[in-house]
């Protein structure tokens, strides 16, 4: 478990790739979207293939915190061909954007099927320590900064408070005909995040963005994770 | 060396109390404020030239600590701050429980010569268990045995409000503008640099204290916020805790790489962590003020509806916004209740739709009033009432014919007293704000929990409904 966080440590990075972030969270129980590294097209389309199309690709370096401002990421790749053309594209995009930038590749993921959009996140606080954000994703976050903290340790009655605190939560409900997401499911991965950060001190931010929230579950498709820069 | 809870209990409710180093120059404050004192005082000065003026107050002196024939239980300790050190290896060795610097000029001014002088009180005082308050502070204010850091601060009443204050103005405003509205302490402590015993010291003594029966605290910070947070949540599920955060902490400076972590501002933090604990946030001494009275003084409900009655239809309009702003609901009564209050209710110039706009009613009978209660005691619509004092109307009234206010407040405590409905009273201040004040103490005196404001009532009663040790 601790060995991405120990070879980040070697290679002095406090920032995770999304898949290295995933292996983690996968690890600790997180239900998050299944993403491998491709050096090349061809190992891109063999995990393409187990993983089952449609796929995403995204690229992956410690050089380019935002991905889709490069250009660097491509949704919905319905087969081996498309595959191939992305690859390309990516890489002619993101040698335009981020000329020079260090590409440690591509990373494949099977496309999930969208649901209401949340966000989990873990930060340390500097009285606290580790504390717990969640939030409607998107516009809600960035603009409206619709959130609710809890101080780690959670308890469920926490997470159960903490997920209906939020003023967008009626849209969770299924507003207007929309399908209603699945609270417990967002719940038990808020308290498996407070385990998360209980057990990983060294994870100073956090961030699931989006969760998907759908009426069977939520399942994490992207995640960003930053070391603390002391250790 | 942890403080022991018998330590603490000789430190926070002691039999006898010394004062070191107070002096004319500061008009013997602290020895003037022992006054009443529920058990013997001594002074500790090795000046000679304060000595006599001490000894005019009727204070026995000594050089030292250990010089004292009885055992101290509390100390303050005003000296300057190169002494302080040497006072502190006194407390330990005279075994004083406890010592209150109110010394400053230590780490909270960033100079080197404060941060090594408060060090040095650390090491001497840590191993030694004393019960160390401070330093940078108040202290301690019991009234009911007569403890007091400041001469207006009350004594010889037995109070019910535990509060603990990092800051002394706080702490001491608390103390003093409470006492003006009929709360009194059990236990307060102003702890300032907090470097032996911190909040959750005070809060874990607050807990177990029979006296205490609601919590306030003034907060800026926390050293060590795990373990303020662990102690809160145990705390405030027993007894109602209310937090007022001053200042804002500023973040590490680090770089932010996340959503989370930009979002996550000082006040965001703290206010998710009062709630999660299941206290209440306020944020002002008036606020504190109105949310302690109405924990102490109004029962509590699950339920959001609320039966008002006004003095004139211009009140009944604003009551009723007040409180719906405030997340109440002032819905129709039952059509029992109005049939009953159809047959003696006066109308002209009245109505009793709810708000109840009952001055003339109540004016043609003061039975009606308690009339209007029982209906109201009655009504399934309704959980809580509130009411309108006219000050504007009535307080010189009140003054000129005090039976008829002895009456009023006759009615207002039968209804508290056979109703399991919480009930609030507001009394704006006014055009005779003296006869208005008096009233209002009065009120309080009996026990009625009495706001200067609707707006005031109504986020008091609904911040105290929120409260985990009360639901």
């Amino acid at each position: 478990m601790t060995d991405v966080i120990a070879a980040a440590r070697a290679e002095q990075r406090t920032l995770l790739s999304e898949v290295e972030a995933k292996q983690l969270l996968a690890e600790a129980g997180v239900n998050v979207t299944e993403t491998r590294l491709a050096a090349s097209a061809e190992e891109a389309a063999s995990h393409a293939a187990e993983l089952g199309y449609p796929v995403a690709l995204k690229v992956v370096s410690d050089a380019i915190t935002h991905k889709t401002d490069v250009g660097g990421v491509e949704l919905g790749i319905a087969d081996e061909a498309e595959l191939r053309t992305a690859w390309d594209a990516i890489h002619a995009r993101v040698a335009d954007s981020a000329p020079g930038a260090d590409l440690h590749g591509l990373s494949v993921q099977p496309m999930a099927e969208p649901g209401a959009e949340v966000i989990l996140g873990i930060t340390q606080d500097q009285q606290f320590g580790p504390v717990l954000m969640f939030g409607l994703g998107g516009v809600f976050v960035e603009v409206l900064k619709d959130v609710a903290f809890r101080i780690v340790p959670l308890e469920p009655r926490d997470a159960s408070e903490m997920v209906r605190e939020i003023q967008g939560f009626p849209l969770l409900e299924g507003f207007r005909g929309q399908p209603a997401a699945n609270l417990e499911a967002i719940e038990s991965m808020l308290l498996q995040l407070s385990e998360f950060a209980e057990a990983n001190p060294e994870i100073a931010e956090l961030d699931l963005n989006p969760v998907f929230a759908r009426p069977d579950g939520a399942i994490a498709v992207d995640a960003r994770i930053l070391l603390t820069s002391d250790s | 060396m942890a403080v022991t809870r018998e330590r603490l209990t000789r430190a926070l409710a002691p039999k006898v109390v010394a004062v070191i180093g107070d002096k004319k120059a500061s008009g013997y404050n602290w020895l003037r404020s022992m006054k009443e004192f529920d058990g013997p005082v001594y002074s500790v000065q090795v000046d000679e030239n304060e000595i006599p003026g001490i000894e005019e107050l009727g204070i026995p002196n000594y050089k030292s600590l250990t010089d004292i024939p009885d055992q101290v239980d509390f100390a303050v300790c005003a000296v300057p701050r190169q002494v302080a050190p040497f006072i502190v290896q006194g407390c330990v060795e005279a075994n004083v429980g406890g010592v209150t610097l109110f010394t400053s000029g230590f780490a909270e001014t960033g100079e080197d010569i404060g941060v090594e002088l408060q060090n040095k009180i650390f090491e001497i005082a840590d191993p030694s268990g004393l019960a160390l308050i401070g330093p940078n502070c108040m202290g301690l204010h019991v009234p009911g045995l007569g403890v007091r850091f400041n001469r207006d601060q009350p004594a010889g009443v037995q109070g019910n409000i535990g509060f603990v204050s990092q800051s002394g103005t706080h702490g001491m405003n608390f103390s003093l503008t409470g006492a003006a509205h009929g709360l009194y302490c059990s236990t307060l402590v102003s702890f300032g640099n907090g470097i032996i015993l911190e909040a959750a010291d005070y809060l874990e003594y607050l807990v177990d204290d029979p006296q205490t029966e609601v919590i306030g605290m003034y907060i800026e910070g926390a050293r060590d916020g795990q373990r303020l947070f662990r102690t809160l949540r145990e705390v405030a599920a027993k007894k109602p805790v209310i937090i007022w955060k001053g200042g804002q902490t500023e973040g590490g400076g680090r770089a932010i790489r996340s959503h989370t972590a930009s979002l996550a501002s000082d006040q965001a933090i703290w206010e998710a962590m009062i709630r999660q604990v299941g206290a209440v946030a306020v944020h002002n001494l008036d606020e504190m003020i109105d949310v302690v009275k109405a924990t102490l003084l109004t029962k509590r409900t699950q339920g959001n509806r609320l039966g008002l009655i006004a003095m004139t239809g211009g009140q009944s309009v604003v009551l009723t916004d007040a409180f719906e702003k405030a997340g109440w609901r002032v819905p129709t009564l039952s059509e029992k209740s109005y049939s009953q209050l159809s047959e003696f209710f006066n109308i002209i110039g009245g109505s009793y739709r709810n708000p109840l706009d009952a001055a003339g009613t109540i004016g043609q009978d003061p039975k009606h009033l308690d009339t209007i209660f029982d209906i109201l005691n009655a009504d399934e619509n309704i959980d809580a009432v509130g009411m309108e004092l006219s000050a504007t109307f009535m307080a010189r009234r009140w003054q000129d014919k005090p039976e008829e206010f002895d009456r009023l407040i006759g009615s207002l405590k039968r209804f508290m007293a056979e109703s399991d409905k919480p009930f609030l009273a507001a009394l704006h201040p006014s055009h005779v704000e003296e006869a208005a004040h008096t009233a209002r103490l009065r009120l309080q005196e009996e026990g009625i929990a009495t706001f200067p404001s609707f707006e005031r009532a109504a986020n008091a009663l609904r911040k105290a409904s929120t409260l985990a040790a009360v639901n």
